[in-house]
């Protein structure tokens, strides 16, 4: 319940709108920081969930496979440049980031995650350290505006951060390879 | 490595979600910034040119109504800009000799709007002409004085401009075309000059034959 508790509280932090406007007004804190933490809001709320629902999420997401997929899928979503644009201009679509990143990518990532068997666990992690690769790439090289809300100088400012992740996953996954827990138990 | 059907089924309705989602995100997978979103949208609902009071370099006031019975090909600038607009003005300079001569100021007239009003007096604008060789008369350039008039043309035509801290503004680019009764019936690309000119030509033949 307190876990519950304390997600709801940091999802209603973040609606609050001088807070919205204040992390919206900054490209890269839009995107790998007021998102990520609307997915931990999430992740903290599936507690009450799974607690009330365990035969649902048992019945449905028996492999965790369907979860991570709709996790994929929302983030995918709000990985395209048109869509953190409107989440600023169009109401409709803000409110479906507050829906959306908690409740369909929060929820699903957090019981998924345990389900997943480990070689799942690394895929999703590869797929997301490629996609990261590409989508810093897109927004370094980039000349155009890709945002019409936001400034060139923002975009490339935002690609590094996206490489800075995927620099952090990739050093994981190599850690992950090479070393084996068990000699060390 | 699935073993429960419900599972499974759930796995492709999570699927076409997906699919659906990123459709209505993407107007059918066609639009995946808000600019290609935009000029879709703006061809399509076709705004009039609102009612608002320009200058221009030689300190004429009058509004779209001056033009009524022409074409306005349009362009948005301010003259401190280094960047972009001196690309899009030069771009305009060459729609410019490209279109038919005896069209320029009879059938069409060209048009840059200035929206940094504050700067761009008319003593401004007259030296930025000269630099594309513009001749104020069928190429002319003019400022909105009125704020709230520039916003609402601005919000209308779907122009954002973002102020930076070292005075500049960062801003989307494209031709606009308004028709003879000030309708705004085409958004251009304003990198493809060539093609620009021969819509601008189409325009102009089509409505002699019709008449």
């Amino acid at each position: 319940m307190n876990q519950f508790l304390f997600g709801l509280v940091l999802l209603i932090g973040l609606m609050l709108p001088p807070v919205a406007r204040l992390m919206e007004s900054v490209m890269i804190i839009h995107m790998h920081m007021q998102m990520p933490m609307l997915v931990i809001a999430g992740f903290f709320m599936a507690h009450l969930f799974l607690q009330r629902y365990p035969q649902f999420f048992n019945k449905y997401n028996q492999n965790g496979v369907p979860g991570i997929l709709l996790f994929t899928i929302i983030m995918a979503y709000w990985l395209l440049p048109r869509t953190m644009d409107e989440a600023l201009t169009i109401e409709t679509v803000e409110i479906f980031k507050f829906v959306s990143l908690p409740f369909l990518a929060g929820v699903p990532l957090r019981d998924s995650w345990r389900r997943l068997s480990k070689t799942w666990k690394n895929n999703v992690i590869t797929l997301f350290t490629v996609v990261f690769l590409g989508m810093g790439w897109l927004y370094i090289q980039s000349n155009d505006q890709l945002c019409n809300n936001y400034l060139v100088i923002d975009q490339v400012i935002l690609g590094w951060g996206f490489i800075t992740m995927a620099i952090c996953m990739v050093i994981y996954l190599i850690y992950i390879f090479a070393v084996d827990p068990s000699q060390y138990e | 490595m699935i073993k429960n059907r419900h599972t499974s089924v759930f796995c492709i309705l999570i699927l076409v979600f997906g699919l659906v989602l990123f459709y209505i995100g993407t107007d059918g997978f066609t639009a995946y910034t808000a600019e290609t979103a935009r000029v879709t949208k703006l061809i399509e609902e076709q705004p009039v040119f609102p009612e608002v009071l320009m200058e221009d370099s030689e300190g004429r006031t009058y509004s779209i109504s001056e033009f009524e019975g022409k074409y306005v090909f349009i362009t948005f600038i301010y003259t401190g800009c280094t960047t972009i607009c001196i690309k899009l003005e030069e771009n305009m300079a060459q729609v410019y000799d490209l279109v038919p001569y005896e069209y320029l100021g009879e059938e069409i007239v060209f048009l840059s709007i200035s929206f940094d009003p504050d700067r761009d007096d008319p003593a401004t604008l007259d030296r930025y002409k000269d630099l594309f060789k513009s001749d104020g008369e069928t190429w002319r350039m003019a400022r909105i004085p009125e704020k709230t008039q520039l916003d609402s043309l601005l919000n209308k035509f779907g122009v954002i401009v973002i102020p930076d801290d070292r005075g500049n503004f960062a801003h989307n680019s494209a031709f606009y075309l308004v028709d003879r009764q000030g309708t705004l019936v085409d958004v251009m690309d304003f990198t493809k000059v060539t093609e620009a000119a021969n819509t601008l030509r189409q325009y102009v033949e089509t409505d002699k034959k019709g008449e």
